[in-house]
């Protein structure tokens, strides 16, 4: 079970620092090495560790527990095939996660950064309605009808792809240097990571990790079916690619119109989902 | 009853009232415990605000019977979350949510902030609006299909009326977007992050649950 954990969060990992060397390359920089971020995990778990006097000790340091748990959790039941609305639950509430990263130390970025979290989730949130144009056609939730039904019909990127499109970018939304990464741009430090260092930041690091190899895995699966494992992994990195390109030729919007974007593409997915359920027997 | 939650892994009875926990309600209630626990034993931290146009800056104290207060309605909080997220009963659920709604409003009002306390007054009457709606729904599906069981509404015998979901998922809405129309004053102005998270963690544990219901009656 462990030896599932390690290899996750150092494949995401791997896959960070592979998104930092596309965005350097394409904007003509050199860009650090593609292992970079697996440095810096290890870098961060020996240097010294604090608390600040002004946290919340308890929750300071509860929340990167809980932050490891969850997307430990995400990646088993990616793994044991279960309900997609789990996958989906932990995803939301890795916005309460960021909302106490940020509040517990009592700094102004940190506070900044959650507060962001929490805003940005009523935008970001409704871009689940993608799950209900899976539904309409799978008549189950549970990833391993899922892929059972794109072994019979084909993959379902053909079937539905406006899903597709709005699980993309809900996946954009959680990479770092996104248009929609504004809990954690530049006007406000590291937002709500900016307190927690060492230790805690070096799991933080493994959880970005576990979650950006989750939500890929979780996207090639419900999308594409099941493949070969190197495939998985070979499009998982294809995906982000993509995604690195995505971030590299755009500007991190400001809080108010990264909102606003996601809503009207809410709004489309929304409309698409009556269409199905007008046209859909 | 196989729920879009996965396969029912037990099922607990208090008299005729069932309380289901499927991999995803199970879920939920684990992180509702988990966060009433952290609210129970977090103390709150002290908010480093900068003095208006200088480069001063001071730490914000919050009062032990502020503390005592908005811990109280924390706990009192996740124990709602708690019930919501297994109860096989929809008025249940209902009573439940409406319950979080309280306990959200009660965490804000708390704060002898001006800003504050104008945030908890609009929070509360979102709220207390929502109820109307929320019961109606339990109402209108109690009237129609004869049971409030959830189990029961799933095994598909009664047609559930889609007027009767709407508006459990409107009164959810209501109760659960508050923390939302408070949570710029709340969280600017107030420290108090063990029990600010429970808002928000209340609120997103509803939604996640009404999804769900209606997807499964």
């Amino acid at each position: 079970m462990i030896e599932y954990l390690v290899c996750a969060a150092a494949f995401g990992l791997l896959l960070l620092g592979i998104h930092r060397k596309v965005i350097a390359r394409i904007q003509m920089r050199p860009g650090p090495p593609v292992w970079q971020e697996i440095l810096h995990a290890l870098k961060f778990s020996f240097k010294s560790t604090w608390v600040p006097r002004t946290a919340s000790a308890t929750l300071f340091v509860g929340i990167v527990l809980v932050a490891i748990a969850i997307w430990s959790a995400a990646l088993f039941v990616v793994l044991a095939g279960e309900s997609i609305l789990i996958l989906i639950g932990i995803y939301m509430l890795h916005k309460i996660v960021e909302h106490g990263f940020g509040l517990s130390s009592g700094s102004p970025y940190g506070k900044f950064g959650g507060v962001r979290s929490v805003i940005s989730a009523a935008s970001e949130i409704p871009l689940f309605v993608t799950i209900t144009a899976i539904y309409f056609f799978t008549g189950s939730l549970l990833l391993r009808d899922i892929v059972a039904y794109q072994a019979v019909h084909g993959p379902l990127l053909l079937i539905v792809p406006p899903a597709a499109i709005a699980m993309y970018l809900v996946i954009l939304s959680k990479l770092p240097f996104g248009p929609f990464s504004i809990v954690e741009s530049k006007e406000i430090v590291s937002g709500y990571k900016t307190e927690h260092f060492g230790v805690w930041r070096a799991a933080l690091a493994v959880t970005d990790g576990l979650k950006t190899f989750v939500l890929l895995y979780a996207f090639v699966l419900i999308f594409l079916g099941a493949l070969p494992f190197w495939l998985i992994l070979a499009l998982m990195t294809a995906v982000l690619v993509s995604l690195s390109f995505v971030c590299a030729i755009t500007p991190v919007l400001s809080p108010y119109d990264s909102v606003t974007v996601q809503s009207i593409i809410t709004g489309l997915m929304l409309a698409y989902i009556g269409y199905l359920w007008w046209v859909v027997p | 009853m196989l729920s879009i939650g996965g396969q029912d892994l037990f099922v607990l009875e208090f008299g005729d009232i069932l309380h289901y926990f499927s991999p995803y309600t199970l879920t939920l209630f684990l992180l509702a415990v988990l966060f009433t626990g952290l609210a129970i034993i977090s103390r709150p931290e002290e908010q480093i605000e900068i003095a208006f146009g200088g480069d001063a800056y001071y730490a914000k104290e919050t009062t032990l019977p502020e503390m005592r207060f908005r811990r109280f309605m924390a706990i009192a909080c996740g124990l709602a979350s708690i019930g919501a997220m297994v109860s096989g009963d929809l008025f249940n659920y209902t009573l439940f949510t409406s319950m979080v709604g309280i306990t959200n409003v009660g965490i804000v009002a708390a704060v002898k902030n001006r800003h504050v306390l104008n945030a908890a007054y609009a929070y509360g009457i979102v709220a207390m609006i929502a109820t109307l709606p929320l019961f109606g729904s339990a109402a209108l599906i109690v009237a129609t299909t004869g049971t409030l069981s959830i189990p029961a509404l799933a095994a598909g015998g009664q047609a559930v009326p889609l007027v009767g979901k709407a508006l459990l998922v409107l009164g959810v809405v209501g109760e659960g977007m508050a923390p939302f129309y408070a949570a710029k004053a709340e969280m600017f102005r107030a420290p108090g992050a063990p029990y600010v998270i429970m808002c928000s963690l209340s609120s997103l544990l509803i939604f996640l649950r009404v999804v769900e219901i209606v997807t499964t009656i």
